[in-house]
């Protein structure tokens, strides 16, 4: 042991050596970025989980009621057993990027934002002690309150208003830093441009993804199960959450739209950027996946049923051609460049017929309007093709293919929760709040900084 | 011996006009015992109704429909007259309130599936009333001649022109013209104040009299113990029918559906609760109407440059829509609430079906929620956009 440490220690004397002495501000600008753009990815990918799942299983266990279903009950449950094991994951997650990175890296802007959004904060903090005390109060007074359902699914009820309240108050720090309004009012501040959009964004995107990743675990879950009935409520279970996942994604086009119509008002360097600058071949994969999306999921209901052989597939699989089409109009590429100012720069601002490097095919208005309309409207028709064709099917028949595809739909939704964090966070760039503090140098280019009113001395 | 006296001229009067039995008739009736105070939106909407007929007549006493006196006329009220500001913003507070009602109303029979055989055509009017109570509203909101007002007219007289073929004659026809004037004006208050409520009134009265025909029976909340009992998951009690006669007016539909478990007298039990609930909603309007009042901005100028219109509440949906939809694809979209009550007004005939459970109508229920949500996402993102412009 004592050798071991005489060579590990000069080892690590050296390693200390290199390292500054003090907190690396506004300096190493590509690894800070680096490194709270991926440990605010983890964050949003295992919150997002804990606050779809805070929303999603008091509704559940609500319907369960209404319909009288134990498997409702028992879904419910399971989210609630997430929440209690992954709430203080995905909290120490955000202490350590706060207190570490973010304090390190961008103190000047961690202290600014934090006196602009002080409310939100305190709001916050104490939504995240009501959301946790819910959390475990609903989960563990399961079976003392079985008799009293009602007061149990009030306990629902109120975690459910407590994970969407801490969404909206992060979401009220996030829209403000896109869309920055004035920070000398609360109310202005929780009512800037995009707040309201993003916050509808998020929660719908958060109760999406908790569907699509617990279909895709239910998933591994019925792979595994031994016995009829496990099977049958996994099978079950899967369905139910890629059902739900799809049905909240279906609104998601006209959230998103309204989203990115506020940032082209407010913020518009922003929206340049995401439409016709650098980010804009994103954006085309983003809009590609949600059609990926949609159509994995027609594919899976498709299968479901056929494996039944309930009603309702041949149409399903004639809505799966639909949605292949929006796709592919979706995601036809507007100037054939990797930037439209690089099309402009070399003077073809023309259609291709024409020798220039426009497609007026992959232009947003009206195509890729009509092609989002497209996807929401073929994913109603599915999911009520879909529902529809339930009562043919019989639980616990699913096929090995129908569960990979679960999988496959969590994956894209993690790659969709991703290349948008990717996308909003860029789109500001190069200010760590909009037109108000560049990253580079953490520079303020406007007082954002609320100034202390004098006091009347009596 | 006044009493004797007052009996005797009752009695003279009930010989000629049958009151005590059309009293009789009209109050005691069988109602659903489960669901009753959901029963309550119904008659919350007839009440607010007629706080909107009570007001507007008062109002007809003092407002001047030309655009030269409408807003001065209001004006006066505004400075000069607490009595006629309060019964104003009465009549604004209850139209908004009534807006909502009804459409609680509508949701309400929607997902219960009370519109079913034999009360198609209860739904059929409902439809209707909310049409109308729609096209009072934003009437009603061109009257002040206010900037607003001006801005709400010049958009909503415009709406029509997208409709093929006739639009631009619809919108002249409206307009008077090609430009929203003193013709636009007269001729809504003319639309406001006459047109919809002559086809509003026999409405309400048919729709009350096919109400009282098929009775208040027919929601899935009524009847939850006979499904079950009928798909096998739960034995439900023997069921307490009331007998069917006189004026008891529930007719078979189905062995099912004839009449619910539970019932009782509309006189007392029902009259309270409706009573309460409107009481509670007048009072709430009253407040609203003293508190906030009904605001009156600058009289209208077109030639302003810098007044952003701000849209009515209850239109932030469709203003929305129009916000995020290209130009080119307006009349599109357009479709979409045109079609919507086209759909409403055939949704009885398109969800035969006996079955009112809405976990088991797919077909009609997940189209018609997620148009709500619609509805609720896009009001959500109008009133966001309101705070920033």
């Amino acid at each position: 042991m004592s050798g071991l440490l005489a060579v590990v220690a000069p080892i690590l004397h050296q390693l200390a050596a290199q390292l500054p002495a003090q907190a690396p501000q506004g300096k190493n600008l590509v690894a800070a970025q680096a490194a709270i753009g991926v440990g605010f990815s983890i964050h949003i990918l295992i919150a997002g989980l804990v606050s779809g799942a805070g929303e999603l299983g008091p509704a559940i266990e609500f319907l369960g009621y209404m319909r009288q279903r134990r498997r409702y009950d028992r879904l419910a449950r399971a989210l609630g057993h997430f929440m209690t094991l992954y709430f203080s994951v995905s909290s120490t997650i955000a202490i350590l990027l706060i207190t570490v990175l973010l304090v390190g890296f961008w103190g000047h802007f961690w202290s600014t934002i934090a006196t602009i959004g002080w409310w939100p904060f305190f709001i916050e903090a104490w939504t995240f002690v009501l959301q946790v005390s819910l959390a475990y109060l609903w989960y563990y007074t399961w079976d003392p309150l079985r008799g009293f359902k009602g007061l149990h699914m009030a306990i629902g009820g109120l975690l459910a208003v407590a994970s969407f309240l801490q969404v909206y108050m992060i979401d009220i720090i996030a829209s403000y830093m896109m869309t920055p309004t004035n920070p000398q009012n609360p109310l202005r501040l929780a009512l800037n441009p995009t707040s309201y959009p993003l916050t509808v964004h998020r929660t719908v995107g958060n109760l999406a993804y908790v569907g699509f990743v617990f279909a895709a675990f239910s998933a591994f879950k019925f792979l595994r199960a031994r016995d009829a009935e496990d099977r049958a409520y996994y099978d079950w279970a899967g369905s139910f959450g890629i059902l739900w996942g799809v049905s909240m994604t279906l609104v998601q086009p006209i959230v998103g739209y309204s989203y990115a119509k506020e940032i082209q008002l407010h913020t518009y360097a922003a929206w340049y950027k995401m439409m016709f600058g650098t980010l804009s071949p994103v954006f085309l994969w983003q809009i590609t996946l949600l059609g990926l999306m949609f159509i994995v999921s027609l594919v899976y209901f498709t299968r479901r049923l056929r494996t039944d052989e309930a009603t309702g597939a041949g149409l399903l699989s004639l809505m799966t051609i639909g949605m292949v089409a929006s796709t592919v109009l979706a995601a036809m590429p507007y100037h054939l460049s990797l930037t439209y100012d690089s099309v402009l720069a070399a003077g073809l601002n023309r259609p291709f017929w024409d020798g220039g490097l426009i497609n007026p095919l992959g232009s947003m208005i009206p195509w890729k309007v009509l092609a989002l309309m497209g996807y929401s409207l073929l994913a109603i028709a599915a999911v009520i093709w879909y529902l529809r064709g339930l009562p043919g099917v019989v639980w616990g028949h699913a096929r090995r293919a129908e569960q990979r595809l679960l999988v496959v739909m969590a994956l894209l939704t993690v790659m969709m929760m991703v290349t948008m964090g990717f996308i909003r966070e860029n789109g500001r760039a190069p200010f760590l709040i909009s037109g108000e503090m560049t990253i580079q140098g953490q520079q303020n280019t406007q007082t954002t900084q609320p100034t202390p009113q004098p006091t009347s001395v009596p | 011996m006044i009493r004797e006296r007052l009996a005797t001229a009752y009695n003279w009067f009930d010989e000629r006009t049958a009151v005590r039995s059309l009293t009789r008739k009209g109050l005691y009736e069988a109602v659903p015992v489960r669901g009753a105070w959901f029963y309550t939106l119904g008659s919350a909407t007839l009440i607010l109704i007629l706080l909107q007929l009570v007001t507007g007549i008062f109002l007809t006493m003092l407002y001047v429909p030309s655009v030269t006196e409408a807003w001065a006329s209001l004006e006066y009220l505004k400075q000069h007259d607490a009595f006629g500001s309060i019964v104003r913003g009465i009549h604004l507070w209850s139209a908004y309130v009534l807006l909502f009602v009804i459409g609680l109303h509508m949701v309400r029979t929607f997902f219960s599936g009370s519109y079913k055989r034999p009360r198609e055509l209860n739904w059929v009017t409902g439809v209707g009333l909310f049409v109308l109570v729609l096209g009072m509203a934003i009437t009603g909101a061109f009257l002040p001649w206010d900037q607003a007002a001006y801005w709400t007219a010049v958009v909503v007289t415009n709406i029509p022109a997208y409709t093929p073929f006739i639009g631009s004659f619809i919108r002249a026809l409206w307009r008077g013209g090609d430009f929203v004037g003193p013709i636009t004006l007269v001729r809504t208050f003319g639309i406001h104040v006459w047109l919809i409520p002559a086809v509003l009134f026999p409405l309400i009265g048919a729709h009350l009299a096919l109400l009282r025909k098929h009775g208040e029976h027919g929601s899935y909340i009524n009847y939850r113990g006979a499904y079950r009992a009928r798909e096998g998951v739960d034995v439900p009690p023997p069921p307490k029918q009331r007998p069917i006669e006189p004026p008891y007016p529930a007719v078979p539909s189905e062995e099912v559906w004839a009449a619910p478990l539970e019932t009782e007298d509309f006189y007392p039990y029902q009259t309270f609760k409706d009573g309460l609930v409107s009481a509670l909603l007048v009072v709430v309007v009253f407040i609203l109407a003293v508190a906030i009042g009904a605001p009156l901005e600058a009289i209208a100028d077109p030639s302003t440059t810098n007044y952003t219109p701000v849209p009515e509440w209850f239109y932030l949906p469709l203003d929305q829509l129009l916000v995020l939809v290209p130009q080119q694809l307006i009349p599109l979209i357009l479709v979409l609430p045109a079609g919507g009550v086209v759909l409403m007004l055939l949704l009885p005939f398109i969800d035969r079906g006996p079955e009112r459970n809405p976990f088991e109508r797919p077909a009609v229920m997940v189209p018609g929620a997620f148009a709500v949500l619609f509805v609720v996402i896009l009001t959500l993102l109008g009133s966001g956009r309101l705070f920033n412009q």
